[in-house]
């Protein structure tokens, strides 16, 4: 097999290409390399005007990080986020994909109207107000429901997983009915195995979505008990009163910078070891879910 | 069918009368004395004998519990709400007959009003909650929060210790009806202008007393090598842009103490309705932004001031950088804070500095803004009859109890009180200190307590030794800045926003920074563009709205 030899501008292009992806790869991870260093480093033991950018091994601290997972509230923060992050995609993809696999076939009886029915409220949201009027009515405020019920289909991901359905052959559904398979067995065994870039695609849309679940906890969940984990990230950020104003703190044998940090920098971190592992799939289910033939 | 209606309710509120009628008489709680005086600086601390002040009247056995809601705003953001075995909640149900339901609020303004919002558009107010000012005066004119001037005298405790101050009480008084309980919010005159003493001494210079004192050491504590570390790694001046908003536009208040010395501190001439304007209006505003901007030319200010964040600039100070700054005494002088520092120069040492004067001889650190943390009540609460069980559960708050619970925890368990009626925690396992972080949960109300007495300052600013014996005192720093000139401009709080306030500051601000960086010129005729640009924005119905505002609240004659 012959090879194509490359030209010099070839390279110098494919030099240049790798030049700039390597720069915003370096711009994207030095603010996280920054608040992982921050997150280590004892305040007292920096000479440098400001927060330093590279590590001193000898100067380690994970106090912070001990202090935050042995912390009852971030603990709890944690569960809580877990929870709803889990029960909600489950919810999620429960509730989307029969519908979305249902939308994509076109002798559904009513298709039409429901797909204009679901167009609505995407396009028009009613806002915070009436949703809390419905999530109040049901008697959910202060539950884990009232955080997963609300977005338990989000349109945007009902659309693009219908146009994947779509695009998937016809024959293959036609050779299932003639061995004699129903509606359901022909989603769970033909559809749904054929389906996985977009089904993670999606999934981790939502997982995201609900690891980061924020406005709607502080708005439903008035236990503290129950609130995720952006909640008790964001009073850690804000606690500037930590140390300013009153001599004690949840987390007051840690330099205030480097918890913040350190819950920065955990609570992020469920999300970055998940990415690359579908990201393979990510990109192969946006782009199929995008294009319709 | 109108008919029959209106019999039933007539019968409802016959019925209701004669159920009223053979209620038992609410009895009027007798006002012991306060665990602490109002004022910061001069009243005395408590003695034994206040501290065992006469309890309120307890509410007859049979009285039926009541369900509060209190949606309140943590002392500490991070930390969890009181848990469900707190003794708090037992002593409210025995002795107030009060079923107490805490919901702590978001951290930021932004998401409080939202919560507030929503449960009011849904018209599920709890019945007592904290609410930022413009929410709340929102919610007045819909009718959803209630006036609370008939409660005032069911809590004589609390109206003694919270409420007595008539011009605090100016933020929650609309058209003469008082619609909200103003709490005391943040301690005035906190922050103030502080030197390094050790590099004055060091380069045998005295603490400045003008302007162009100032300029001098500012210039020397910058290129005069004042740590000896042989680095040119020192500023005269640290500062960066503080606080957001209408009040806090320009270069913010760590500037303040350079616009004092020219009369024109903060944004509003409050004087008196004749001289009432925005002061950028006045000269001396722009001569005041001359000399910051000379500061900025002439290299004596850390470069990085227009960016840095509230944190980043402590982090400067504490690694040394910094020879003068306008800071808190808090977060100066709190062990927390002060270890840091303390921990690379054992032997710096900052102390209190009375402002320059200008040209003029005037001088002030900052302004005294007395703001409230604001309780509303709702109407909803008011109709359900709720407001006496209100009224109680204020009133304990506020008197010995309740006071020293909500403050400080239970006594014995997570205090002790010395034998001068102070907080004390010798003797108390670790863990156990109020000041613990296992311990935090228990003390989430103490916001609703504190009213800034000697009991409390004595017990949260604690006097410890440096690392070379030197005592550092946090109390000795406020003292020292309630002490230096200030003006009040408590008034500023009344003023609403304007509906365009976010393009209105920015413009005020950027344009402010711009002159003093040099990014635009500073002359006479560039700043009248300026101030012509700010009533392009509607500046000058900004100052007529805030004028009529502040006559009627009688913050302005």
């Amino acid at each position: 097999m012959r090879t194509m030899k490359k030209s010099w501008d070839d390279v110098l292009f494919q030099v240049l290409v790798n030049l700039f992806l390597v720069s915003i790869l370096v711009a994207m991870i030095l603010p996280l390399w920054r608040v992982f260093v921050m997150s280590v480093t004892p305040l007292n033991y920096i000479d440098t005007k400001t927060f330093g950018i590279w590590l001193n091994p000898a100067i380690w601290d994970f106090e912070p990080y001990k202090q935050l997972l042995s912390h009852p509230s971030f603990l709890r923060a944690t569960t809580n986020s877990a929870i709803i992050t889990l029960g909600g995609v489950t919810i999620n993809m429960l509730l989307t994909v029969p519908m979305a696999y249902a939308l994509s076939n076109r002798r559904l009886p009513g298709r039409k109207v429901v797909i204009t029915l679901v167009l609505i409220p995407f396009l028009f949201n009613a806002g915070m107000i009436p949703t809390y009027l419905v999530v109040s009515g049901f008697d959910l405020i202060d539950t884990y429901w009232a955080v997963i019920l609300p977005g338990a289909i989000n349109i945007t991901n009902l659309l693009i997983m219908k146009s994947f359905f779509e695009s998937l052959p016809d024959e293959l559904e036609e050779a299932a009915r003639l061995d004699g398979a129903n509606d359901l067995q022909v989603l769970a065994r033909v559809v749904l195995p054929l389906s996985k870039p977009i089904l993670l695609t999606i999934g981790l849309f939502y997982l995201v979505g609900h690891w980061n679940e924020f406005f709607n906890a502080i708005l439903y969940l008035n236990d503290a008990n129950l609130q995720p984990l952006p909640v008790l990230l964001r009073n850690i950020l804000l606690a500037s009163n930590i140390n300013e104003y009153v001599e004690s703190g949840a987390f007051s044998s840690a330099s205030v910078h480097a918890i913040k940090a350190a819950s920065v920098f955990l609570t992020m971190l469920p999300m970055v070891i998940i990415y690359p592992w579908i990201q393979g799939y990510f990109t192969k289910g946006t782009l199929l879910g995008g294009v319709k033939e | 069918m109108k008919r029959i209606l209106f019999q039933l309710s007539m019968a409802l509120v016959v019925f209701s009368i004669i159920l009223t009628a053979c209620a038992p008489a609410a009895t009027q709680p007798a006002a012991p004395a306060q665990p602490a005086q109002t004022s910061p600086t001069s009243a005395p601390a408590p003695t034994q004998a206040e501290a065992k002040a006469p309890e309120p009247t307890a509410p007859p056995a049979e009285m039926p519990v009541s369900d509060i809601e209190l949606w309140v705003a943590g002392r500490v953001t991070e930390a969890a709400p009181p848990p469900d075995d707190w003794a708090g909640y037992q002593i409210i149900k025995d002795k107030l007959h009060i079923n107490l339901k805490l919901v702590m609020m978001p951290s930021t303004q932004t998401d409080q009003d939202a919560k507030v919002n929503a449960a009011a558009a849904s018209n599920s107010l709890p019945d007592v909650f904290f609410v930022n000012r413009d929410a709340w005066s929102k919610l007045v004119q819909a009718g959803l929060v209630a006036k609370v001037d008939d409660l005032l005298s069911e809590m004589p405790i609390r109206t003694q210790t919270h409420y007595s101050d008539e011009s605090r009480n100016k933020l929650v008084i609309l058209d003469g009806v008082m619609y909200g309980l103003a709490d005391p919010g943040t301690m005035p005159m906190t922050d103030a202008l502080v030197i390094r003493k050790d590099w004055l001494d060091k380069l045998g210079l005295q603490s400045p007393k003008t302007l162009d004192d100032f300029m001098s050491v500012a210039k020397a504590f910058t290129f005069n090598d004042p740590d000896g570390n042989g680095k040119n790694d020192t500023y005269g001046f640290c500062a960066f842009i503080d606080g957001t908003g209408l009040n806090a536009a320009g270069v913010g208040p760590r500037f303040d103490w350079v616009y004092g010395a020219y009369g024109v501190p903060g944004i509003w001439n409050l004087t008196s309705k004749d001289s009432f304007q925005m002061n950028v209006r006045d000269p001396n505003y722009m001569k005041a932004t001359e000399f910051i901007k000379r500061m900025n030319d002439e290299k004596v200010i850390d470069p990085d001031w227009p960016t840095l964040k509230k944190d980043e600039f402590r982090a400067r100070w504490k690694q040394g950088a910094c020879g003068m700054m306008h800071e808190n005494f808090a977060a100066l002088a709190n062990k927390s804070n002060y270890k840091d520092f303390d921990a690379n120069f054992p032997n710096g040492e900052w102390v209190p500095m009375t402002p320059p004067t200008g040209p003029e001889g005037k001088s002030a650190d900052g302004l005294i803004i007395k703001n409230a943390r604001i309780y509303a009540i709702s109407q909803k609460a008011i109709d359900e009859g709720k407001g006496p069980a209100i009224a109680r559960l204020l009133d304990w708050m506020a008197d010995e109890e309740g006071y020293f619970l909500l403050g400080f925890g239970q006594e014995g368990v997570n205090y002790k009180l010395d034998a001068d009626g102070y907080i004390s925690t010798e003797g108390i396992p670790d863990k156990e200190k109020w000041t613990a972080q296992e311990t935090q949960p228990l003390t989430q109300l103490a916001n609703m307590v504190y009213i800034f007495s000697d009991v409390e300052l004595k017990a949260r600013y604690v006097a410890y030794k440096t690392q070379n014996g030197r005592t550092m005192d946090p109390l000795a720093y406020y003292t020292a800045f309630t002490k230096m000139p200030f003006v009040d401009s408590t008034g500023a709080g009344v003023i609403n926003p304007p509906s365009n306030a976010a393009d209105f500051v920015r413009f005020y601000s950027e344009n402010i920074v711009q002159f003093v960086l040099g990014q635009k010129p500073l002359t006479e005729a560039s700043w009248a563009e300026y101030v012509n640009g700010l009533d392009s924005l509607g500046a000058k119905d900004v100052e007529a709205e805030a004028l009529k505002t502040l006559l009627s609240t009688g913050f302005v004659k």
